[in-house]
């Protein structure tokens, strides 16, 4: 599904080199829910967006659904994260001037599909979400759970094979947080396959497996979270 | 497309956008209505004044000693101007075309004091006249020598024949100026002048009178003091003669100066120089005010690109190419710009109707509107292609930034 080797990520600022990754590899399988957590700066949000395809590595290769997706151009790489990714940002990232219905739109008019295609996928993820009923109302007249939930809908509307979360709840209040994490655990029940960045041990135990990376590097990968819950303790 | 989402969009945050239009809307009909009025203007400076006056020239003697004879110098220099090499006529005339200064009277078909005249310009000529000014006599015949009088200022006999134009024939004939030659015409009330001939055009030295092509010739000597002369030039001549022209009247007789030498184009030039003057500033202002609008949408598709770099990045994230991201603010900007033109395309008529009714101007041309839109939209579209493309720059790698 997802496979990263020897990824190395290096920001260059004038005469300054930051290691962002440093020969980081990982192989996530279809189905899975991964959660990645590390202390800031351990290049968690520079994974996530390589393996988004919002940034070019510097050096390795990586695999996304079998292909090889290391040197795709600007357009390519805009088909791929429309076609096969979805995502849930922090701050939610609505258009805070489009309604529910057009936020969600937003991604299904870049994949080109037609009106009544966009219009029943609309309501069918904004139905999963229970959010149906609000669909002309702006993010602003929203809770932020809710905002997050139609984040969700928009990142399940084009049906991608896999979700990049960063830090979904980080914004939301602990009753919140659960309710989306328990959306995202249904989803990936479905058998979509999820990549969850995160700073909440709690939250991360809810995941199959956790990633943990340390200096640009995988420092533990435990396929099962009992065996990482252990190694916590 | 993306036009109903945009539209949603802007309808959410519009200040800006309806500062955009208003300012397209009002660059529009500043614009078509300037256009417009140097428009006309261009067609009364390119009107024909009737004479060939790229070969024409003008100088006039004025005589100050006690002994100097004015008639004996017109005759004298005359005679010498046309056997001049290069020179193809001359004669004396009381002005010229375009100059500003001139004699004007009342004709009337009929005589008597209660009929009122229609207004003509006079030009005092010989029967060198036709030639020198280059007119094209269109029916009955040239003054011959015997026709030509000398007239003193406090003179108020006239001569007993006129050529005019066919201007003014239409005028005083309306029914039939074809039938004007050999008709009699009155001026001063009651001295009669037979029309015995018709020339095609020519114009007044006023260019903005109504009537600038009611022109008659008078075969006249004038004795006034001042003498101009007319001189027309083999083509390509008229420089060079000009300083030996002058040189030459000034050897002749001392006892006069020579001044006021110019050029037909010269005249023209000064004549219509309120009108250029009035084309500059106005393609000054047309150019100044796209510009300006041009700042406008840059400055309001700039601040849209600044205020929106996250949901650029995540419209990216989401699948959005660099193209589609251009795309967007030049569709957007189109909307502006399209309701910019199209509240313009009103204003642009109802200030016309304005000046029609305040100013005499004339209808703006039907074509002025759509070509005016076209461009405006053009303009739009060019003015907002920086920013669109720096906002298509924005990496998708934006919308993870919590900052």
């Amino acid at each position: 599904m997802l496979s990263m080797q020897n990824i190395s990520m290096v920001y260059r600022a004038g005469m300054v080199e930051t290691h962002a990754l440093r020969e980081f590899s990982l192989e996530v399988a279809e189905g899975d829910f991964v959660s990645v957590t590390g202390p800031s700066g351990s290049g968690k949000t520079t994974f996530l967006n390589i393996a988004g395809l919002l940034e070019q590595f510097t050096d390795g290769r990586y695999e996304l659904d079998g292909r090889d997706v290391s040197g795709l151009s600007d357009t390519e790489s805009s088909a791929v994260r429309n076609e096969k990714i979805g995502f849930v940002f922090q701050s939610f990232n609505l258009i805070p001037d489009l309604n529910l219905f057009d936020n969600v739109d937003v991604p299904l008019r870049y994949r080109g599909f037609n009106a009544a295609e966009r219009k029943r996928r609309i309501e069918k993820v904004l139905e999963t979400v229970g959010l149906a009923s609000r669909m002309k109302h702006l993010p602003s007249q929203l809770s932020g759970g809710q905002q997050q939930r139609v984040a969700i809908a928009r990142a399940l509307a084009g049906e991608p094979r896999f979700l990049l979360a960063d830090e979904p709840t980080g914004n939301l209040d602990s009753h919140m947080a659960m309710s989306v994490m328990e959306l995202i655990s249904e989803i990936n029940s479905n058998g979509t396959t999820i990549i969850m960045v995160t700073h909440d041990p709690v939250l991360a135990e809810m995941a199959s497996r956790n990633v943990h990376i340390l200096d640009g590097r995988v420092s533990d990968d435990h396929p099962d979270i009992q065996i990482a819950q252990a190694a916590t303790a | 497309m993306e036009i109903g989402p945009i539209w949603r969009a802007m309808m959410r945050n519009k200040t800006g956008a309806i500062l955009i239009a208003l300012q397209i809307a009002v660059t529009m009909a500043i614009m078509v209505n300037a256009i417009s009025i140097m428009q006309e203007r261009g067609r009364v400076m390119s009107r024909s004044s009737g004479i060939d006056e790229h070969n024409i020239f003008v100088i006039t003697s004025v005589g100050f000693a006690e002994d100097f004879n004015e008639r004996i110098t017109i005759e004298e220099d005359l005679a010498m101007l046309r056997v001049m090499p290069g020179v193809v006529n001359a004669i004396q005339s009381n002005s010229v075309p375009l100059s500003g200064g001139g004699w004007s009277m009342g004709l009337q078909t009929e005589p008597g004091a209660e009929i009122e005249g229609t207004g003509v310009a006079i030009y005092f000529v010989d029967e060198h006249g036709i030639d020198t000014f280059g007119l094209n006599l269109v029916a009955g015949e040239n003054f011959d020598a015997t026709d030509i009088t000398w007239r003193e200022r406090s003179d108020t006999d006239w001569p007993d024949k006129t050529i005019i134009t066919r201007a003014m024939a239409e005028t005083l004939y309306p029914d039939d100026p074809d039938g004007a030659l050999g008709k009699t015409v009155y001026i001063s009330d009651t001295e009669p002048l037979t029309i015995t001939g018709i020339i095609e055009q020519m114009q007044a030295p006023w260019n903005s009178w109504d009537g600038v092509e009611r022109v008659m010739l008078a075969p006249t000597h004038t004795l006034f003091g001042a003498t101009r002369y007319i001189i027309r030039t083999e083509p390509g001549m008229r420089d060079s003669l000009m300083p030996q022209v002058e040189e030459l009247l000034a050897e002749r007789n001392k006892n006069r100066i020579v001044r006021s030498m110019r050029s037909m184009d010269e005249i023209r030039e000064r004549s219509y120089r309120g009108d250029s003057s009035m084309i500059t500033i106005l393609t000054f202002t047309i150019v100044l005010l796209i510009a300006v609008t041009s700042l406008g949408i840059v400055g309001l598709a700039s601040f849209s690109v600044n205020r929106r770099t996250k949901q650029i990045g995540t419209r990216r994230a989401l699948g959005a190419s660099k193209v589609a991201i251009l795309r967007y603010f030049m569709t957007e900007n189109f909307i502006i710009s399209f309701l910019g033109v199209l509240l313009g395309a009103g204003l642009t008529i109802g200030l016309n109707i304005l000046m029609i009714e305040a100013f005499s101007l004339t209808r703006i041309a039907w074509y002025l509107v759509p070509v005016a839109m076209l461009m405006l939209l053009m303009v739009g579209q060019v003015a907002v292609f920086g920013p669109a493309r720096r906002a298509s720059s924005v990496p998708p790698a934006v919308a993870t930034r919590t900052v």
